[in-house]
């Protein structure tokens, strides 16, 4: 369903049941995999003009920051300034680092820092009295994964509201699995650049692992020729193949590990608690 | 015997219907740990009767004889994220259901369950028999399902709902689960001959162990399940499967793995 639709309805249904109320919720987030860790959540609440991701279409730069490099904001890396979600939700700047951001279309706030394996996080997230909740964070170590949740009702009923959530790619790189290690052995072709960042190939979030990524890959779906990698993208936007990974930290076609880094969906729950007035 | 009337003071006849059942490898230490004490009553009229079943959508993972579970909220047999008890370590590892139905029953919120001599496996691409389960009419209104069942070609993969929410059907009313798999946490994913209980090891000719107390896992508390790595491509360049692994492609599955169907017939 478009989101313009989804506007439209909701706008009809706001105007039958009367104004909007502001509403608290109370988040728990779970990562419920084996072996990927997430990077800080995004949370945003909006009246339906903010479409983070849309599986189908082209990631915005926002995204592929998210999904690359786990970076949301300018207080994260300063090289992200006027292409983050920051920029895009409004440009205001959060006061501090994980404050609450009002904008007039949207309430966003960055949670916390990594979340690794079978981990669960909680968190109050003040929504406003917008329509609409989204919610995003990326999988390390991978190429361009995110979790995600894309704008889903706002419940106002006090209630406990629970949504598993999947994979999905950015498909703004191609899936190499290629380690970054301290040696940089690797880089980009043309440009030179150190592999695993925003807009240049290789694994984000190697060093977060529960087990040691090694630079030792050919590469999977991009190969690494003569130490350097040609970046390409994969998009629209769509639920993620999963890795491939390897058993040979020494040699092999990728350097995430295939008995730790993949993943079945779903890969994380979120569970929406509406207090009771 | 597939059909089986119970309820939650009638533990102490289940075990002599069971006895008295026979077939299938029965085994009369079913319930122990609960002396229900009071007369099983047949199913009267102010209770419900419910029929649940297991559908293995998995091409080829046997799924072991499930424990079947009517309770009211507030137990779950597992919590994602923390260490497993003894009865699911039991259940995942080697497929017993015998152990996991202990602990159920001795929780307090537990309504009736479906004895371990009264079910069976559930091969792939298969649906189970129904069993049926009788619950006074007092507890349709906070009513939850947990059956757990383990994909027996591995170390300590399972299926099944947690303490899924049933209250309130209305006779006639079936509602569908389709179900992701866990990892136990409890063994380490060998995927080797000497550690998982199913045929493929048994084909294999490894020791084809079930459950063992060593707990091995990299990631010691219970997760969704990444699934199988097996042994394709783990020879070619890319290194890609687990070259001491005994499972093949085949051996493979995505979420959902399982579907759950439960019917109140009464």
């Amino acid at each position: 369903m478009k989101l313009r639709n989804m506007v439209a309805a909701a706008v009809l249904s706001a105007s039958a049941v009367g104004s909007a109320q502001a509403v608290t919720l109370d988040i728990e987030f779970t990562n419920l995999t084996k072996g990927q860790s997430f990077t800080p959540r995004l949370l945003v609440a909006h009246d339906g003009s903010e479409d983070l991701f849309q599986v189908g279409e082209t990631a915005t730069r926002g995204l592929a920051w998210l999904a690359e490099a786990g970076v949301i904001d300018d207080f994260q890396d300063p090289a992200s300034a006027g292409s983050n979600f920051q920029a895009e939700l409004g440009g205001t700047a959060p006061s501090a680092p994980n404050a609450l951001v009002q904008n007039p279309t949207n309430n966003w706030q960055r949670f916390g820092g990594l979340l690794p394996p079978s981990q669960t996080r909680t968190y109050v997230f003040d929504a406003g009295d917008f329509e609409f909740f989204t919610m995003a964070s990326m999988l390390i170590p991978t190429n361009d994964a995110f979790v995600g949740l894309d704008s889903i009702r706002v419940p106002t009923e006090p209630g406990t509201y629970t949504f598993l959530l999947n994979a999905y790619d950015a498909g703004t790189e191609l899936n190499d699995e290629l380690g970054t290690g301290p040696d940089q052995t690797l880089v980009e072709a043309g440009t030179g650049l150190p592999l695993g960042g925003y807009a240049v190939p290789g694994v984000a979030g190697a060093p977060t692992s529960i087990v040691p990524v090694p630079t030792t890959g050919t590469g999977v779906a991009a190969q690494a020729i003569n130490g350097e990698v040609i970046d390409g993208t994969d998009g629209p936007v769509h639920i993620h193949r999963n890795v491939l990974g390897d058993t040979d930290d020494a040699g092999g076609a990728s350097d995430l590990d295939s008995r730790v880094h993949r993943w079945l969906n779903p890969v994380a729950r979120l569970v929406i608690t509406v207090p009771a007035q | 015997m597939k059909t089986l009337k119970m309820s939650a003071v009638a533990l102490a006849t289940s075990l002599i219907v069971a006895c008295g059942g026979g077939g299938g490898g029965g085994n009369n230490a079913v319930a122990p740990g609960v002396d229900g004490g009071a007369e099983a009553p047949d199913v009267g009229a102010a209770d419900a009767t419910y029929t649940v079943s297991v559908v293995n959508l998995t091409q080829s993972q046997p799924m072991s004889p499930p424990a079947i579970v009517m309770h009211q909220s507030g137990f779950n047999a597992f919590i994602d994220g923390e260490p497993a008890s003894f009865g699911i370590e039991v259940m995942a590892e080697g497929g017993s259901p015998v152990d996991l139905l202990v602990e159920a029953q001795a929780a307090p919120e537990h309504i009736v369950s479906v004895p371990a001599s009264d079910v069976a496996l559930v091969p792939p691409l298969a649906i189970s028999e129904d069993e049926t389960l009788v619950v006074p009419s007092e507890n349709v209104g906070d009513l939850r399902l947990t059956l757990l069942t383990m994909m027996i070609d591995t170390n300590d993969a399972f299926t099944g709902t947690n303490a899924v929410d049933i209250s309130n059907m209305t006779v006639g009313e079936q509602r569908i689960f389709n179900q992701p798999t866990w990892d136990a946490g409890t063994e380490d994913n060998l995927e080797t001959a000497d550690t998982m209980p199913g045929p493929a090891a048994q084909q294999a000719g490894g020791l084809a162990e079930g459950f063992n107390p060593a707990r091995d896992d990299i990631q010691p508390v219970v997760h969704f399940h990444q699934g199988v790595v097996t042994s394709a491509n783990a020879n070619d360049p890319s290194r890609e499967g687990l070259s001491t692994s005994i499972l093949t492609e085949i051996d493979r599955w995505d979420n959902p793995a399982s579907r759950i169907v439960v019917t109140r017939t009464q």
